[in-house]
């Protein structure tokens, strides 16, 4: 019998190459499947979507959002909270999200007495809450009470955007509620049209924090009502039988037109664009700027709502040496090219910000001018700072041979942040300036912001009254956010001053802050705050608040 | 040592584990700088002012210092209490058991899944008759460790949920739900599991006892049972370690599919660093993985009956004496 002798070497390849070969053939079959796979329908409305009809037939609308309602008390200022906050709960005062006015809700009318210390409000009449309870002037005063004071025996903190308020008195007879102020606060009216300041039954004051961070435990009078909560799931809303003390400019004034809202937080950003192109969500929020445009190709409605208020702003804090030279701080400025971050990381659903407000806030004052780019500006300035040297890097170097390094925190509540900040980093060493990115994760954002050692944060988010969280933080007596070593007694005074004047007064007040504010290069806005959605075209009538949450009382599904 | 003996010195081990565990975590989560509480109240979004923040504090106990948190926290936890979620006021007790439902019936599929993807593998790897056949399938365990579970998880969802429509990629439809995690998890976890398989079952059929099994006229299929039996023993301690392991939760299958079970639950509670429910899933955990390494422990007797538990009366050459009959049988 003969033997074979086989090189062992050779048998080993011979291995290896069957095991590659065996690799390759199951890859390829796998494409081979996903390639000739019969045609299975793909885009808009590829699966039945459930619930359709005319306007006002009902219908359920899957609301698939990119972040988990962790807590749903009306305090809760996440972005996902608040917009549940906004379809279960009415306010006092209505904004207008187009033009900004402030309109009757469930105050029928107001009164602000002279020298603004004294705010008589009118209760509507026939307005209750989900729970049976009459909306009426006893249950406004106890909101009002719980919203300035608070209940530390239960843990809930006043509304910090609150006036400071001596006593709040209803008068059943008349439906009326009154709250006398310490001292004029002209943003309160505007203020009781935010989320935060949300009416709800005296069954959900009475709550301890915990027991108020459940969604189903808010009980309100708004169109929807929370019928279920399983944690990280789902969130069912069912339309409130009866509803019909919508704002008057609402187009819809009686009860919702959907039957129920299936609210689902699906985090991974694929799964939840693989769920709406598949036909199961009908309408989700955020994507990857570069996903916009290939889904609006594809016949999906792809919206970006800029909400009104403050804008992405970047602090140049001076709790760090080199940003307390005022040239270092314009040299910033004038060497970050806004347009070209638009151009290259986003789509035309974004815009760079003209002011640290958005146009439509009150007061505001286009600052473009003084935010242009300009490398030659920006390299002149830091010349005449001292940091005229250049080392091996190209970073610029003072006469200590120490380089001009900044560092920045990326921005955890914006998902396109990253991408930004590395782009910015870019740009300003083409100036010589050194960007190092501190990253923290969301758990520990209030270590990073507390971090002295960190010269750029990001801020402003859209809000009610943006000149109030301008106030609180940028005060010195305040946050002192800018971390000015010493107090700057005009940013303070037209700190101080808008919240005591009315009208035209203060929108010249505000106005006068933003030139000051840039004028000294305190901030550096970078962008409007957006918001992006895509829907199934089957969705219509989605309407939206001024701060860009959606607001579903209007919204109907279609025939496909 | 009576077994009796034996089995209560390991159930004091694992109490003992679980002591120091509840320690350590507890103190790292306190020395961890920031909180839920107090990243709501320095929140750059929306900061409370200090004289507010203050009271806050005072409410959660936050004040108090490390010794008298530990000593409250450990009062409540033998009270039954664990307290509640910082982050969304749901009480730990109901959060963990909304989450091992969850997890336990994917663990319980995810490890079905396991076993047959790593039995299919190994025993082609080491059995089918045709070399490159077996070739191929000794790297198919490298293959599935190297695919990043998220994209698996991504590919099925994009096959059998986008483009076939055969599951919903976010409602729950029972039993159907699980399969497509299970899949995943069981491609993630069976890779070790199939190699210690392989190798077991390759050095079992070099043995001298198979030369005599086939000595003795059996059939081949007789003689791989028998190879099965005796090449399996390391992968039962991988398989107890895995099903521990599976769980606990998967963090990223469970994110992928929207399944809210003891991974996604321990993933936002990390990120919102809500100590309380973070403490709770290691202890949970903890109490898992001691229990399966026990169970593991006493199950190795019954596959095999040479492994006794050490028993100073019968003595090792008992044992021995035992095995010999066995194999001249």
């Amino acid at each position: 019998m003969t033997e074979r002798i086989v090189d062992p070497a050779l048998k080993r390849r011979s291995r290896t190459y069957a095991a590659v070969g065996a690799a390759l053939a199951v890859v390829l079959a796998v494409t081979a499947f996903l390639l000739l796979r019969p045609g299975t329908e793909q885009g808009p409305a590829a699966a039945s979507a459930p619930g359709t009809g005319a306007e006002g037939s009902g219908g359920t609308l899957v609301y698939l959002d990119a972040e988990i309602i962790a807590a749903g008390d009306i305090r809760n200022g996440t972005w996902q909270s608040t917009t549940l906050t906004h379809n279960i709960t009415d306010r006092l005062i209505h904004a207008d999200p187009e033009t900004g006015e402030l309109e009757p809700w469930i105050a029928e009318d107001w009164e602000i007495s002279e020298g603004g210390l004294q705010y008589t409000f009118w209760i509507r009449d026939g307005v209750s809450f989900s729970n049976g309870q009459p909306l009426d002037a006893g249950a406004v005063q106890r909101n009002l009470q719980w919203q300035a004071w608070g209940d530390p025996e239960n843990g809930i903190d006043p509304n910090n955007t609150f006036p400071q308020v001596e006593s709040v008195e209803a008068d059943e007879e008349d439906q009326t509620v009154t709250v006398v102020l310490e001292e004029p606060y002209s943003p309160f009216i505007k203020i009781l049209s935010n989320w935060a300041s949300s009416l709800v039954a005296d069954e959900t004051l009475e709550l301890s924090a915990e027991d108020q961070q459940r969604p189903e435990n808010v009980i309100g009078s708004g169109p929807f009502v929370v019928e279920s909560e399983t944690y990280g799931e789902e969130i069912i809303l069912t339309r409130r039988k009866g509803y019909s003390w919508a704002p008057a400019s609402w187009e819809n004034q009686g009860e919702a037109h959907l039957e129920e809202i299936h609210w689902i937080p699906v985090l991974e950003d694929s799964a939840r664009l693989g769920s709406l192109r598949a036909g199961e969500g009908d309408l989700i929020r955020y994507l990857q700027p570069s996903e916009e445009d290939p889904l609006a190709a594809e016949g999906f409605e792809v919206i970006g709502v800029q909400g009104s208020g403050q804008t992405n702003t970047w602090v140049l804090r001076q709790s760090v040496e080199e940003l307390q030279d005022e040239r270092v701080r314009h040299a910033i400025l004038s060497g970050i090219d806004r347009e070209a971050i638009v151009e290259d990381l986003y789509t035309d659903r974004w815009s760079t910000a003209s002011s640290i407000v958005t146009p439509d806030t009150l007061g505001y004052r286009d600052q473009s001018e003084k935010l242009t780019y300009d490398p030659e500006r920006a390299q002149r300035l830091l010349d005449e700072a001292g940091w005229s040297e250049h080392d091996d890097d190209g970073i610029r170097v003072n006469e200590d041979g120490d380089r001009l390094t900044i560092r920045a925190l990326i921005d955890v509540f914006d998902a396109t942040a990253a991408p930004l900040f590395q782009l910015i980093q870019w740009q300003l060493a083409e100036i010589g300036v050194e960007l190092e990115l501190v990253e923290v994760d969301y758990s520990n954002v209030s270590t990073g912001y507390s971090d002295e050692s960190i010269g750029i944060v990001r801020t402003g988010w859209p809000q009610a009254d943006s000149w109030v969280r301008i106030r609180n933080d940028w005060h010195f007596e305040g946050s002192n956010a800018l971390f000015l070593q010493e107090p700057d007694e005009q940013l303070n005074e037209l700190l101080e001053q808008h919240s005591l004047v009315q009208g035209s007064e203060r929108e010249e007040v505000v106005g006068d802050l933003q030139d000051h504010l840039l004028d000294n290069a305190y901030v550096f806005p970078v962008l409007t705050d957006s918001q992006i959605f895509a829907l199934q075209p089957h969705v219509r009538g989605l309407s939206w608040t001024p701060e860009a949450r959606p607001v579903f009382h209007s919204t109907w599904i279609a025939e496909d | 040592m009576s077994r009796s003996h034996y089995i209560l010195k390991r159930i004091g081990h694992a109490l003992l584990v679980m002591g120091l565990t509840y320690l350590l975590v507890w103190t790292i989560i306190f020395l961890m700088p920031g909180d839920p509480v107090r990243n709501r109240l320095d929140n750059p979004q929306n900061p409370v002012p200090p004289e507010v923040a203050e009271h806050i504090i005072r409410y959660y106990e936050l004040d108090r210092s490390g010794l008298e948190q530990l000593l409250l926290s450990v009062t409540r936890l033998f009270q039954g209490d664990l307290g509640y979620s910082l982050a969304n006021g749901i009480p730990v007790t109901e959060l963990l058991a909304q989450g091992i439902q969850s997890t336990f019936l994917l663990a319980a599929l995810g490890l079905a899944a396991t076993l047959v993807i790593s039995a299919a593998v190994a025993l082609t790897a080491v059995f089918a008759p045709w070399g490159p056949v077996r070739s191929a399938a000794a790297v198919i365990p490298l293959l599935s460790l190297s695919a990043p579970t998220f994209l698996v998880g991504l590919l099925l969802l994009q096959v059998f949920a986008y483009q076939l429509g055969w599951f919903s990629s976010i409602r729950d439809e029972g039993l159907k739900s699980l399969l497509l995690p299970a899949v995943n998890l069981g491609i993630a976890a069976s890779p070790p599991i199939t190699r210690v398989l392989i190798q077991g079952l390759s050095d079992a059929q070099r043995k001298p006892f198979v030369n005599v099994l086939r000595a003795k006229g059996l059939s081949e299929a007789a003689v791989a049972a028998h190879v099965v039996k005796n090449g399996s023993i390391p992968t039962v301690t991988l398989l107890g370690l895995t099903a521990g392991g599976l769980l606990t939760g998967s963090v990223i299958t469970e994110v992928v599919f929207s399944r809210t079970g003891l991974g996604y639950i321990t993933d936002q509670a990390v990120r919102a660093q809500d100590g309380p429910v973070v403490l709770g899933v290691v202890m949970l955990v903890a109490g898992i993985v001691t229990v399966f390494n026990l169970l593991t422990d006493l199950l190795y007797p019954a596959i095999d009956p040479r492994i006794e538990i050490y028993d100073k009366s019968s003595g090792r050459g008992a044992a021995q004496e035992k095995t010999r009959e066995k194999v001249d049988s």
